[in-house]
């Protein structure tokens, strides 16, 4: 099997711009946790999908062989600033745009100096492998990619990797409920923005832990609505792909708000 | 210090291809052109705003999509290199702007004055969104004029257009309210396209025209309801109009940039001059201006001498 580990995270940059804040540094934490057992795995590529690379026209695929920079956030500019260096595996991703023809998505490569990488693959970054040692495969999200689309390119992703006889760590990037705090708060009393929303993040968290993937199959589209999932929750469909649909269990290494949403740092059992 | 005024709005949208077919110094990518009448009916709204001369551009636009409230560009200099993040083989522009942060901070003022949540943005290192950065070069590609620069609060998709407009409406008496104390003369900049429909994948040649049209002829008809109802003055019909025609144009209006400009223009009841129309990827763009010097809503000494 070519995926050694799988991780799902949250992609606000809260928990890096201010981990003294103490909701954010637990997830902080939880982040550094899933960071020691990712370099466990010792994996030689991570397969990433972010929510916050957003794309409209063909799916987009980094292959600049690294990409460094300060990147500022449209919305946390306040909190500081996100300096970042990430590695790209430019073969394997070359390979995946060279592929995706195949289940009737075109494809571009994006090697552009000072292209803007997000957010989330960022954050990512910097918690799971600050020193950029494990090259990275990072795929957009493009908004009218379905779940089952985002799940096929997890899964060519992972295929393409294992041909090329790469251990595949995958990591999807972004959050759980999507309601947002719309006024200013004290941030050290950060909460989940609705009580609903709090209750479908557990038991979506449950059913994870619990590998019921059939389980989540069917609660999804109601979570996606309900509880405005962040994307649809396709970082999670992106994973599944990677995963071949099947894992183990999971261990949720933090669970907590970022300025109302839901935030969870998740490994997999596999 | 005399009161301060508007003198025009344009809607002046951001497809980035339109400065790519340019070929600006800028601009890193070079293209054979495209998009022509969409340029040249740029090139006409160029010289209506030469002749203004104001002293501010502000520009609002739906790619500083922000979360908490509405947000304000306020550092004095901003400058580097925007990629456009959705079309990074076509923009690549080293900007250099200068914040009109007096106004700015006058306009966030007044805008939590009103109710709404408003902050300034202080980051030196802030990437300006391509959106901004697009309509300004447009509009005005010698980068001489200071500019105020607006986010478009996530409003209207997070909650819904109506509750969202309304925020853009309060925002923009709050921005009127600010250009008249601060004695500013003013332009204001609405970075918005019609119809959104596009297609999903890009042509070989991102700039053969061949395979430019409308992505969707329902789309079009809206567009043109819409301009031609612009044209003759019509703008309470626009406005009544307008949820339906988000709606169902899917058009980016929804993000208030033309809502925030209307209501500080006072919503007048004039004729736009409809610069231009074209599609980019489908979708639905005019280059619209609302003179309201030429209008004669506005005495505007210096505009008159040199118009
Ligand atoms: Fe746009």
């Amino acid at each position: 099997m070519s995926i050694v580990a799988a991780f799902l995270v949250p992609g606000s940059p809260l928990p890096m711009l201010r981990p003294d804040n103490l909701p954010w540094g637990r997830i902080a934490a939880g982040l550094q946790r899933a960071a020691r057992a990712l370099a466990a795995a010792r994996p030689d590529v991570l397969l990433v999908y972010s929510t916050q690379w957003l794309a409209v026209l063909d799916e987009l695929w980094l292959t600049r062989p690294e990409c460094a920079g300060v990147h500022v956030d449209e919305n946390w500019y306040e909190f500081g600033d996100l300096p970042y260096r990430v590695r790209v595996d430019t073969e394997l991703a070359h390979a995946c745009v060279a592929a995706t023809r195949r289940i009737g998505v075109q494809s571009k490569g994006v090697d552009y100096d000072g292209f803007p990488i997000d957010s989330g693959t960022i954050v990512a970054q910097h918690f799971l492998d600050a020193e950029a040692r494990v090259p990275i495969v990072a795929a957009a999200n493009n908004l009218y990619h379905s779940p089952e689309q985002t799940e096929q390119l997890g899964a060519l992703a992972a295929q393409l990797a294992h041909e090329q006889g790469k251990r595949a760590a995958v990591i999807g990037i972004g959050g759980l409920s999507g309601s947002i705090l719309r006024d200013e708060i004290d941030i050290r009393a950060d909460r989940i923005a609705r009580t609903e929303d709090d209750q479908w993040n557990r038991r979506v968290l449950d059913l994870i832990e619990r590998a019921d993937v059939a389980g989540l199959r069917a609660v999804l589209p109601q979570f996606r609505a309900e509880a405005r999932a962040d994307m649809g929750f396709k970082h999670f469909s992106w994973l599944l792909g990677a995963l071949g649909g099947r894992f183990y269990g999971a261990r949720t290494h933090a669970y907590g708000p970022v300025y109302g949403s839901g935030a969870a740092v998740v490994e997999f059992t596999l | 210090m005399a009161q301060g005024q508007i003198l025009a709005g344009f809607l002046a949208p951001h497809p980035p291809h339109l400065v790519y077919g340019e070929n600006p110094p800028q601009n890193e990518p070079r293209s054979e052109g495209g998009w022509e009448p969409l340029r040249w009916a740029y090139e006409r709204a160029r010289a209506s705003l030469d002749a203004l001369k104001p002293d501010v551009l502000l520009v609002h636009s739906p790619h500083w999509m922000t979360q908490l409230g509405h947000h304000f560009l306020g550092v004095r200099n901003l400058s580097g290199k925007s990629v456009d993040p959705i079309f990074p083989n076509l923009f690549r522009y080293t900007f250099d702007l200068t914040v009109d942060v007096e106004l700015a901070e006058a306009c966030c003022a007044n805008a939590r004055e009103a109710g709404l949540v408003a902050k300034m943005m202080r980051n030196p290192g802030f990437r300006v969104d391509y959106g901004t950065i697009t309509t300004l070069h447009l509009i005005r590609p010698q980068w001489d004029i200071p500019v105020v620069g607006i986010s478009a609060n996530n409003s209207p998709y997070y909650l819904n257009t109506k509750e969202g407009l309304h925020e853009m409406d309060v925002l923009g008496r709050a921005t009127r309210k600010a250009i008249e104390d601060t004695g500013r003369r003013a332009v204001l900049l609405a970075s918005n396209t019609l119809s959104h429909w596009h297609f999903h994948e890009e042509p070989a040649i991102p700039e053969d025209m061949s395979q430019e049209h409308p992505a969707r002829y329902d789309g079009y008809k809206w567009d043109m309801r819409m301009i031609d109802l612009m044209r003759r003055g019509r703008t309470r019909e626009v406005f009544q109009l307008l949820p339906q025609f988000i709606e169902e144009a899917f058009a980016e209006v929804k993000s208030g940039a033309f809502t925030w400009m209307f209501s500080a223009m006072g919503y007048p009841e004039i004729p736009g001059e409809l610069h231009g129309y074209g599609t980019v990827i489908g979708t639905g763009n005019a280059v619209m201006e609302w003179n309201l010097v030429k209008a004669g809503l506005v005495r505007d000494a210096r505009a008159a001498v040199s118009a």
